[in-house]
């Protein structure tokens, strides 16, 4: 075993669930994840979508001509899991990347993602906790909160190795010799003795009928062949030829376009097409079906443009509240920040009776605005319903999910349900949600037959939307003559993005904590010393919905803490590289990677004139990422971000190409927001239709990016979002630095800043 | 109408109106062509007309009449991929991979007008939205491509 450091707890450990989970045989019906379900009949995985071959557990399908297939339930976003979790199988399998196929299976308990639903890495859980005991029985499977890794770190690695163990005895049996007279070598086990062959696929059906006692050892880091070295990804040749499928490329017979008009106003409704006759008379316009609740209508056609011009064309009755606007939210949120507070999650010593009395407090009042995740690929699902079976395809973070949808828009059974997730053009968390299937199924539902593409067109897309939420910030703080943090106090205001998610994938839980713990991630868990130290927010309640969106609650508190400690640096006279490395006294892997970024970027060697930098350093998802930027200055307002330098404790690496990508892309996701991102209502609606409103950072603007990987032999964290975070602050301390100007409040645009 | 498409002719029997953009996806089923926004904002749809990167979203498909029309399944040379689409894999560019038919098309059409481009022209040529950020790598592989045309070298991959 590497990893000895996951804490233990409890009747089952993650261990004993990898050891049932990961060496089911065929058929083999285990109790999985505690002893909630061992008195259940609880099938794990029922082996379809493997084709033929022999299944050695519910991840590993070997063919006779030893084709290696693996099932990898997670969503493949552009994050690089459909090659890191088979690089981890394949490490203790002894089998080459080039052998390996895909398949995605069907949404089983063996595919649950415990680690999705507590955001946290796996080795602070202790034992089976409430929600791990969820995960298994819904089954959640999905994929998000930068989990990938982090729950399937082990448990694949184990999947390889179970196979592998299975095959090598089948091998010494056949050959009559002990097992340990044979190894595994490129999807061949060798007789020691004589150098024998025999291939996998020669030996899977008998390997199959093969049960292990218990988990084999794993294999020591030190003798990696693969994880850790950066391989080529296995989506990228499908991806430079355009036959990639994604969810808007499924093409079936007889299918039909759907495309969606949601009720204009924030939890408003549609009350009646007024010229449905009308409409339907269009050419290729099948049908105008009205979603449940008025919700949202759909225009039904044999042709995506005809479907859209004639929603355009929808002449709609509606109800709905045309008076919220951003000014009302803002002055909710001043409220909320004054007088309704509901939770204090971090309370260390007497941080606002120390500010109350201290003769000098620092004060920052921050805001960040609504943000949509604006995947590239827009929004769609398609859903045939055709007697009591139905299938599903598309896009999705979560196979699980796409389930539930269907379901509940359909009432068809769950087994009689069929999910083809393809791949994602952006997911971000908003390919996370359930809307898109519920309206795709029910559509279906009106039409059986018929496999109905739904489709939100971009302005759909962006205007109704479950938004990173607006989210105010005010801070005081007081330091000591030297610069020492004696009290840090920081009161947050924002819509809960938890409430509002299970009020969507999971009504039935809609009693659950109300409380958000993901409010203040990364704002009540900073690194720094302080004397003391308190955090506490309150929520707001809207009609808007909010969602998670690539690094939730990181997303904006890392804004508003790492701005806020530059503004306490700069109000000590100290440097502000210098002013965070004294305050991580009990944190050497945060002190590492600030230094480390610090040396990257040449910290204390001062740039050229009109040159600029500033920096910040972040924890999320278990990984700590450290980013210093570099701008030039063209015009008063006018900056050119000339390069970021970014470096990342994520403990061990399985993919570093990976890393280094998802790093550049975090940082550019961090910089679109912190430029220009920015969702506004005026009148019960959505100011933002399409980019030319919500603009992107594109090539001219994006800059250089320097990524360097922490060697730190620790449990993996999450790499998907934990480049986001620092990108925000790290650029307007830059701002701050070449302008004087403290900026506040996303995005830098409304500021009149402009970037080239 | 006709639409002569990667060297074939296509007949279709669509509004003048429908933009090229949902010839192809609806009607033709060639969908590595992307929808993003429906307004020439983001290069999804990007396709080259005679030899010009056009934004298909909002052409009207009677316009591209008589005009020999090139989309991501018409890149591929003799022989199989691109040195533009080489570079990409050896750059490891795409990750969600939805924009980049859109790039990679963009790109083909720079480098036959202009088979050495600087960083400003890059930055004035390719201005297609990724929401994954692959900027840096597209600008990596943009200029092995180019030398990789210059050179009309054996090609790894």
């Amino acid at each position: 075993m590497t990893n000895n450091k996951k804490k233990k707890g409890g009747k089952w450990t993650r261990r004993a669930f990898i050891a049932t989970g990961g060496l089911a045989g065929v058929g083999l019906v285990v109790g999985v994840g505690g002893t909630l379900y061992l008195n259940k009949k609880i099938k794990e995985y029922s082996g379809s979508g493997f084709g033929e071959g022999s299944l050695l557990n519910a991840w590993i399908n070997i063919t006779p001509d030893n084709t290696i297939i693996m099932a990898v339930p997670r969503a493949e976003m552009g994050q690089g899991v459909y090659t890191s979790i088979p690089m981890l199988m394949a490490e203790e399998l002894e089998v080459e990347m080039a052998s390996i196929k895909i398949i995605q299976p069907q949404p089983e308990p063996a595919y649950a993602n415990t680690t999705v639903l507590v955001n946290h890495p796996r080795d602070i859980f202790k034992g089976m906790s409430f929600m791990e005991k969820i995960a298994h029985f819904l089954p959640l499977v999905a994929t998000g909160g930068s989990t990938t890794i982090r729950d399937g770190y082990d448990q694949m690695r184990a999947a390889g190795a179970s196979a592998r163990e299975m095959l090598i005895q089948a091998a010494a049996k056949q050959w009559k010799v002990d097992k340990s007279q044979c190894y595994a070598e490129k999807a061949y086990v060798i007789n020691r003795a004589t150098q024998e062959k025999l291939s996998y696929g020669s030996l899977a059906e008998a390997a199959a009928k093969i049960e292990l006692p218990g988990i084999p050892e794993l294999k020591p880091q030190k003798d990696f062949k693969l994880v850790g070295k950066p391989i080529q990804r296995l989506d990228i040749p499908e991806k430079v030829t355009g036959k990639a499928e994604f969810g808007l490329d499924v093409r079936l017979e007889d299918m039909c376009y759907g495309v969606i008009r949601h009720a204009t106003y924030h939890g408003g409704q549609i009350t009646k097409v007024a010229n449905q006759e009308e409409i339907e008379k269009m050419r290729g316009v099948k049908k105008v079906v009205l979603l449940p609740k008025g919700i949202g209508a759909v225009v039904v056609a044999d042709n995506t443009w005809r479907a859209k011009n004639a929603a355009l064309a929808l002449d709609l009755q509606e109800i709905g509240d045309n008076t919220l606007s951003s000014e009302k939210i803002n002055q909710q949120a001043e409220e909320v920040i004054a007088n309704k507070l509901i939770a204090t999650p971090l309370n260390k010593g007497e941080a606002s009776d120390v500010l109350d009395k201290a003769e000098t407090v620092l004060e920052g009042k921050y805001d960040v605005p609504y943000l949509a995740h604006a995947c590239m690929e827009p929004i769609n699902f398609t859903v045939l319903v055709d007697g009591d079976k139905a299938e599903a395809w598309g896009g999705h973070q979560g196979s699980s999910i796409v389930l539930d949808g269907v379901n509940a828009a359909t009432g068809i059974a769950k087994e009689n349900i069929t999910t083809h997730i393809t791949y994602l053009g952006g997911g971000f968390g908003r390919r996370a949600e359930i809307d898109m299937v519920l309206n795709a199924a029910h559509v279906a539902k009106e039409m059986p037959g018929i496999p109905i593409q739904l489709v939100y067109t971009r302005e759909e897309a962006m205007r109704h939307e479950m938004y990173r939420p607006l989210v105010k910030s005010h801070f005081r703080a007081s330091l000591n003559e030297a610069g020492v943090i004696e009290a840090w106090e920081n009161k947050i205001a924002l819509q809960s993005v938890m409430n509002s998610s299970i009020m969507r994938i999971k009504p039935a839980f809609a009693e659950a904590p109300k409380k958000d713990p993901l409010s203040v991630e990364g704002a009540a868990d900073l690194p720094y010393d302080m004397n003391h130290a308190k955090v506490a927010f309150g929520q707001l309640e809207l009609p808007i919905q909010v969602g998670s969106w690539r690094s939730v609650g990181n997303s904006q508190n890392a804004f508003f803490t790492e701005s806020f400690m530059d503004e306490c640096a700069h109000a000590a006279g100290q440097d502000p590289y210098e002013f965070r490395k004294t305050k991580l006294n009990s944190h050497p892997r945060f002190l590492n990677v600030l230094n480390k970024v610090a040396e990257m970027s040449n910290w204390s060697t001062p740039l050229g004139e009109g040159r600029y930098r500033g920096i910040a350093l972040h924890k999320s998802f278990g990984s700590i990422v450290g980013q210093v930027v570099e701008i030039s200055k063209i015009d008063e307002k006018k900056f050119k971000i000339d390069k970021y330098y970014c470096a990342i404790d994520c403990g061990r690496t399985v993919n570093p190409d990976t890393i280094e990508a998802q790093m550049m892309s975090g940082i550019i996701f961090g910089l679109s927001a912190a430029l220009y991102g920015e969702i506004t209502f005026k009148d019960g609606e959505v100011e933002q239709y399409n980019f030319p409103q919500y603009e992107m950072v594109r090539m001219n603007v994006a800059p250089a990016i320097d990524v360097h990987i922490m060697e730190v032999d620790e449990y993996p964290g999450g790499v998907g979002e934990p480049g986001t975070p620092p990108a925000a602050p790290a650029l307007t301390n830059a701002i701050f630095a070449a302008t004087g100007e403290r900026v506040r409040s996303l995005p830098l645009k409304k500021h009149g800043y402009t970037f080239v | 109408m006709e639409l002569k498409i990667n060297g074939k002719t296509h007949s279709v029997d669509v509004e003048e109106s429908m933009p090229l953009l949902w010839v192809l996806r609806d009607e033709l089923n060639l969908t590595g062509t992307k929808y993003g926004c429906g307004v020439s904002s983001c290069g999804a749809c990007t396709v080259m007309l005679d030899g010009l990167a056009v934004r298909t979203c909002t052409l009207p498909a009677s316009s591209a009449i008589g005009k020999e029309i090139n989309t991501i399944e018409g890149i591929e040379v003799e022989g199989g991929l691109s040195a533009v689409q080489k570079a990409w894999i050896e750059h490891q560019v795409p990750q969600c991979g939805y924009c980049q038919s859109g790039m990679i098309v963009a790109t083909e059409a720079l480098l036959n007008e202009n088979p050495n481009p600087t960083d400003e022209d890059i930055d004035q040529a390719i201005n297609n939205i990724c929401r994954c950020g692959t900027y840096p790598r597209i600008r990596a592989a943009i200029h092995t491509a180019a030398e990789w045309r210059a050179a009309n070298k054996n090609l790894p991959g």
